[in-house]
């Protein structure tokens, strides 16, 4: 029997040949992650291991994210803080304010992770990097501590699920949609709890480096462990000039096991939402058509990237978000947005009255930058929906793809931008 | 062995209403956390200190306890400053599954379903060594899923962090 992609990597991080479901192991770990409003804590733990150099300074890898820009002076404290015990254990990879990205868009973009290894991050959408074919797995800061120290993570191998996406991707239906459907299909009772999602096929084959990100991001959020696209020529080409570090091909063996698998065409998938409260809880856009709401966002790690944006500006070119709406777009990192600029993207955003504000986690933490007040209905391009996620616990928060965000927020009604006049 | 009164909660409690967002920041620490713990769970723990002051040992619940997708372990020492011994549910979501066994705090998982004959102040008795839950109240008894070895022994040695600085200290791998 052979093995998943997963258990590959999980076997060659532990020195094994072979791994199977449910056996626990000590990895090797390619890089761990930690960021601004737990990395202090991470550091202080680390050192009462009686530890004062980290495994290595180029593989742990730092970002401001959560606190910045500092909208009160208990954060810019914090971010002092941060910044000292950053400095204090000569970190090669420190994304401070004015170098910064969300921290999962950081990790890929800037080549910390590589296929056929694993990496850990201190918040729960450490999932991401499996869209470079890594395994990449949320931790908290005690985990961080212990990699930070001896360069490895305990993990028990997760049983395998595989997703077969056929099918050719339709004008303005995005990764996120597929992700949202998945949401749907599988909803949070345990189905995939624990799991390893695997996502091939052709319609993975023909998704781009963005998508892959959006798709494997939300795995966490259906409580798998992690989610993985095996490296092809779309994952080379993008990490030709990102890392120098040799990696292989590694995919699933032929008679690798599954617990599931599960088919998907997304030929005639629709533009998808999930309705305020839960994940699970989603429905198609023409459900939804007219509702109102006043507040629109797009950004965060899971729909922050430069696709994105094109996408945003492909639909509001030449139009004007609507007066009962405001629109905020944050972008994942300081190079997509300079990258925006480049492309013009943010000049037609600007004309047609979206504010953009410097990249950081924003108000999708509900920490600042645009958080939501009370009776304030959002049509966000985030990853979470539940109660108090964007600020106050009276707002209400549908989730749904930068499309959906941008059509909608000219009309100023949940609109089908697949019958939006662009 | 461990014997105390259970709190019967829902199905999914996310861990989003057991730590509320504007205490993410805070520092991890066992006593402040608890303060706060299960503050967005229900409407009676919303005041400071009043999941605490229930004075509850265990917590049973059914699905994906304290799912919703967050990291943060203040969850964790939030309900052990809280005076949580061992929560016992159908599942758990997975990251504070881990953050719980990195903590020693026992996450229990049964393939009864014992919280349907479960009621909230119930006085249960939690047998680790032979994996045995007796609910004292009802006269039921049910039977935990077996703890992995590691598992058992992070918790003896009172939690991942000892657990490690004692095979640095000795210069033992980790493997």
């Amino acid at each position: 029997m052979g093995m998943t992609i997963t258990e590959k990597i999980m076997a060659r991080s532990s020195g094994r040949e072979k791994v199977v479901p449910g056996e626990l192991v000590w990895t090797d770990i390619h890089s761990v992650m930690t960021m601004d409003f737990l990395g202090r804590q991470c550091f202080d733990k680390f050192r009462s291991l009686g530890k004062t150099e980290v495994f290595n300074k180029d593989k742990v890898i730092c970002v401001s994210d959560h606190l910045v820009p500092p909208p009160n002076q208990r954060f810019a404290n914090m971010l002092n803080e941060w910044r000292e015990v950053v400095k204090q254990h000569d970190i090669t990879n420190f994304y401070d304010l004015g170098r910064q990205g969300i921290a999962h868009q950081i990790m890929v973009e800037k080549g910390h992770v590589l296929p056929g290894t694993i990496s850990i991050g201190t918040d729960s959408h450490a999932n991401t990097y499996g869209a470079v074919g890594a395994v990449g797995n949320a931790i908290g800061v005690t985990d961080a501590a212990v990699a930070m120290a001896t360069g490895k993570a305990w993990f028990r191998i997760p049983k395998s699920v595989k997703f077969n996406i056929t099918g050719k991707w339709q004008p303005w239906v995005m990764a996120k949609d597929l992700s949202l459907h998945i949401m749907g299909m599988m909803h949070w009772n345990g189905h995939l709890l624990y799991k390893s999602l695997e996502f091939t096929g052709p319609a993975i084959s023909s998704l781009s480096m963005a998508g892959r990100m959006t798709l494997c991001n939300m795995t966490v959020d259906l409580g798998a462990k992690n989610g993985i696209v095996a490296p092809d020529v779309v994952t080379e080409r993008y990490l030709r000039n990102r890392t120098k570090d040799q990696w292989d091909f590694v995919t699933s063996d032929v008679d690798a096991e599954y617990d599931m698998v599960y088919d998907i065409d997304i030929s005639d998938l629709a533009p998808t939402i999930a309705m305020p409260g839960k994940l699970d809880d989603t429905v198609t856009v023409d459900k939804l058509i007219g509702t109102k709401f006043n507040k629109a966002f797009v950004g965060t790690c899971t729909n922050g990237r430069l696709e994105d944006i094109a996408t945003m500006a492909e639909i509001m070119k030449d139009k004007q978000v609507h007066r009962d709406v405001n629109m905020i777009l944050v972008p994942a990192s300081q190079t997509v947005y300079l990258e925006a600029l480049q492309a013009g993207h943010l000049e037609t955003l600007i004309k047609a009255g979206v504010a953009i504000d410097t990249p950081s986690c924003a108000s999708c933490a509900g920490l600042h930058t645009g958080v939501a007040g009370d009776g304030d209905i959002v049509l966000s391009a985030g990853n979470r929906n539940m109660t108090g996620r964007m600020g106050s616990r009276n707002a209400q928060v549908f989730l749904t793809s930068p499309s959906v965000v941008a059509a909608s927020s000219i009309t100023g009604e949940i609109t089908d931008p697949r019958t939006f006049d662009i | 062995m461990i014997k105390g009164t259970c709190w019967v909660a829902d199905d999914y409690v996310m861990a989003y209403d057991i730590i509320t967002s504007e205490h993410w920041t805070s520092a991890i620490d066992p006593d402040e956390n608890s303060k706060i713990v299960m503050s967005g769970v229900k409407e009676e723990f919303k005041n400071e200190g009043a999941f605490k002051a229930k004075g509850f040992t265990f917590i049973v619940a059914n699905h994906n306890f304290a799912g919703g997708g967050k990291s943060i372990e203040h969850v964790i020492t939030g309900l052990m400053g809280a005076g949580i011994k061992a929560v016992f549910a159908t599942s758990f979501a997975r990251l504070q599954f881990r953050n719980a066994i990195n903590y020693g705090l026992p996450f229990i998982t049964s393939d009864d379903d014992m919280h349907l004959g479960c009621k909230t102040g119930d006085e249960l008795e939690y047998d680790a060594d032979q994996g045995i839950i007796r609910n004292i109240t009802q006269g039921t008894t049910f039977t935990s899923v077996p703890v992995a070895p590691f598992v058992s022994q992070v918790a003896a040695s009172g939690g991942l962090m000892n657990f490690v600085r004692e095979k640095i200290a000795k210069g033992e791998p980790i493997e």
